[in-house]
């Protein structure tokens, strides 16, 4: 009796209606030396939700996009996996929020989980383990994310790099052909001694909100935030990225039995342009085979991967029957890579 | 694709790579200049040194560098002596 085989059929995604250009952030920090910034970062825009708008909209907007495109239909979903650290609600979950909003059936299993930018990744591999196990056959995978509601104001070091916005994913049974596998194998790896470079303390039970939570502190860099906002330790984030993603990436094609010239693209995470450039030639990968889509709507965290293959797919750069290595790493610390054959 | 290891690399190209990164000219420094003495010694190019010298395959993390006063304090954190 063959078994199902997971495959990822189809990606769309939404960024919400305002931007914010740099040209804003000059208006806002006249002293701020935002061209030579947007030049080491490669971000020109940022889309921000509005007050009001939550990762439940931006996912529902993905996955409608998703549904138009004949992918499938709502009533084909028998799972909901939504990957967000900016929840709609402490709770309850916000993918059983999504179910009842999309017209997914109430026969269909829905779960939260809260990872960063390898969000996505571990998101194929749960989706895949629900498949092959049989549980499901119908995976709507979505990630979304606004972490502007996590940037203090007057935080620079942040407010140029993240941007809002959602990604939704198919993952479907087909039926294993004995042959190469269409999703897998994966890599995954953590280190929590890193929790401490990009967090925000206070909020949650271990410090809950507080007047003293809410007190703005300056740092040396001038940049503004409290506990209740995000801080993010960029040297050391970008120590930790040089020194595990060329050896994540290693231990994949290694896994899998592939050499780096046989990966048609690769697909990382986009924190920003000047860490991707720093990968990229660590890993001696020429550029046309190494994925950037950051200059429109920035860091969007968990959405970043799915949205650089949609914009890949769209601009021709991926096509089908191309192998491509996706490569998710970031808070936590947290790191995941897979390969996926497109279809 | 991958470095196998430390890629051969004297002091002295080390401090010209140095020089580079903080766009000065080459021949400028010495390595007995106070780190905070050099205007462009910023977190910016914090990064750019751990870019750097990652591409020689030596890691090394900003919290390192708290404790370097000069130039040659931190080209030495990458174990290229100083001939």
């Amino acid at each position: 009796m063959s078994r199902p085989a997971a495959i990822l059929r189809a990606i769309e995604f939404h960024l919400p209606e305002k931007v914010e250009t740099g040209a804003d952030l000059i208006r806002e920090f006249p002293e701020w030396p935002v061209s030579r910034i947007e030049e080491k970062t490669g971000i020109a825009r940022r889309h921000i939700a509005a007050p009001g708008e939550c990762a439940s909209d931006l996912a529902a907007e993905a996955a409608r996009k998703l549904f138009a495109s004949g992918a499938c239909t709502p009533a084909e979903i028998d799972f909901v996996l939504l990957c967000t650290q900016t929840p709609d609600y402490l709770l309850p979950t916000t993918a059983c929020v999504l179910q009842d909003r999309l017209g997914i059936p109430t026969s269909a299993g829905a779960l939260d989980f809260n990872l960063g930018s390898s969000g996505f990744v571990y998101g194929l591999a749960l989706a895949q383990g629900l498949i092959e196990m049989g549980a499901a056959r119908n995976i709507l995978l979505l990630t979304a994310d606004t972490y502007s509601k996590l940037l203090h104001a007057a935080d620079k070091s942040v407010r140029t790099i993240f941007g809002d916005g959602a990604a939704a994913a198919l993952i479907s049974a087909g039926i294993e052909t004995g042959g190469e596998p269409r999703l897998g194998p994966f890599v995954f790896g953590t280190d929590g001694t890193g929790s401490i470079n990009l967090i925000v303390p206070a909020g949650g039970m271990r410090e809950p909100r507080s007047a003293a939570s809410a007190v703005p502190v300056i740092d040396s860099s001038g940049n503004v935030r409290t506990r209740e906002t995000l801080f993010m330790d960029g040297g050391e984030i970008f120590a930790f990225t040089l020194s595990k993603v060329p050896l994540l990436v290693k231990q994949l094609l290694e896994k899998s039995g592939k050499t780096a010239e046989q990966i048609d693209l690769f697909v990382p995470h986009q924190p920003n342009r000047y860490m991707l450039e720093a990968i990229r030639k660590q890993l001696r990968i020429a550029p046309e085979r190494f994925y950037v889509y950051l200059s429109d709507c920035g860091n969007t965290v968990s959405a970043t991967i799915p949205i650089a293959l949609k914009a890949a797919q769209q601009d021709g750069t991926l096509q089908s029957g191309h192998l491509v290595m996706l490569v998710g790493f970031g808070v936590g610390y947290s790191w995941a890579a897979t390969l996926v054959r497109w279809p | 694709m991958f470095k196998s290891g430390r890629i051969f690399m004297d002091r002295k190209e080390l401090l010209h790579q140095f020089e580079t990164l903080l766009e000065r000219p080459a021949g400028s420094l010495n390595g007995s200049e106070a780190l905070e003495t050099l205007e462009q010694w910023d977190s910016m190019s914090t990064m750019g040194f751990i870019a750097m010298v990652a591409e020689h395959g030596v890691t090394l993390s900003p919290r390192q560098f708290v404790n370097c006063r000069t130039v040659d304090d931190l080209l030495n954190l990458t174990g290229i002596p100083k001939s």
